[in-house]
């Protein structure tokens, strides 16, 4: 099984798990920033396994990305990559308000990357009766062959890409990342089992 | 007589889970509306007593409705339920006039407590 192929009930259902998720990061992003996030709805997309890596790839830009590992229970688990464009991640020291000196750029993005996803996921776990540990977030080099390298080379095997569109206004500009969960068809298919219980309870 | 209720939310499930919250003397009349100008356009033909409204929507959003609900005057009670909870947007929709914030996924016992605490149930 390569793709999470979901009914419109399904798939209305994952929509509203991931709008509830992703409300709570935002929340908790708002408190860390001592800001307001202007919040819009995430849009989700499959990208399948052969096209990750190209769609990746065709980024001209270099790209940064923070990798973090997930780990639940009935064979959940999978690797969260969030993806920033450079425009996004050179702003992220206004954004987070740091002093140069304080921090460095990289750890701001880790800091950041962290926060959005295992908020996110505890959410999204608790929804559907799981609860997940995670292993330490790592920023990838920005090259695109060492980022296809990290992809191609997980510990365990993916089938899916399921990508979350992420698009926050803070203040006076806009932020966008990528999260790009990578998961196995075990996970795919409890997800969705788990969505076929939550709409038949209803 | 008992109310009138409408809910307005983008998400199937989200307004299934608001419908299997409510006692069915509140849910067997509800209405539904799929984003903010349905709930505005329903909301300027018939009165309702009470709306379950969402915030992230398209078209019109959950502040959007609010607004219009204070620009014409209408005398609906409105509780949002939203899975934006942050603090600013929780008193923001208060001081539009809503009268209760709970957050997604809604929780039967909380929504019946604000129910009875309005005199609704």
């Amino acid at each position: 099984m390569n793709q999470l192929i979901l009914t419109a009930d399904q798939q209305d259902c994952l929509q509203e798990l991931i709008n509830v998720a992703m409300g709570q990061a935002s929340d908790q992003l708002a408190r860390y920033l001592d800001t307001f996030v202007h919040l819009k709805v995430p849009s989700i997309e499959q990208v399948s396994s052969e096209h990750l890596s190209q769609s990746l790839h065709q980024e001209e830009q270099a790209v940064a990305v923070v990798s973090q590992g997930f780990f639940g229970y009935e064979g959940i688990r999978g690797e969260a990559l969030l993806v920033y464009q450079p425009k996004d991640s050179d702003r992220l020291a206004d954004l987070l308000g740091y002093e140069p000196d304080e921090l460095s750029v990289e750890e701001q993005i880790i800091d950041l990357s962290s926060i959005l996803t295992t908020t996110f996921l505890n959410v999204f776990a608790s929804q559907i009766d799981n609860q997940m540990s995670y292993s330490a977030p790592r920023l990838l080099a920005s090259s695109q062959s060492s980022i296809s390298e990290h992809i191609e080379q997980q510990q365990f095997t993916w089938d899916a890409a399921l990508k979350v569109k992420i698009t926050y206004q803070v203040t006076d500009y806009s932020f966008n990342c990528d999260m790009i969960l990578l998961i196995p068809s075990a996970a795919i298919i409890n997800i969705t089992t788990v969505i076929d219980r939550i709409l038949e309870a209803f | 007589m008992s109310s009138s209720v409408l809910i307005c939310d983008d998400s199937n499930l989200a307004r299934k889970q608001v419908l299997r919250s409510l006692p069915e003397s509140l849910s067997s009349t509800a209405q539904l509306a799929t984003n903010g100008e349905e709930a505005l356009e329903l909301l300027s033909q018939q009165n309702f007593d009470l709306l379950f409204l969402d915030l992230t929507m398209p078209v019109v959003d959950g502040i959007g409705v609010l607004e219009g609900i204070k620009a014409a005057e209408l005398s609906v009670n409105v509780f949002v339920i939203s899975a934006d909870v942050q603090p600013e947007m929780q008193s923001k929709v208060m001081q539009l006039g809503a009268k209760a914030f709970l957050r997604k996924p809604v929780q039967k016992e909380l929504l019946h407590h604000h129910l009875n605490e309005y005199g609704l149930l």
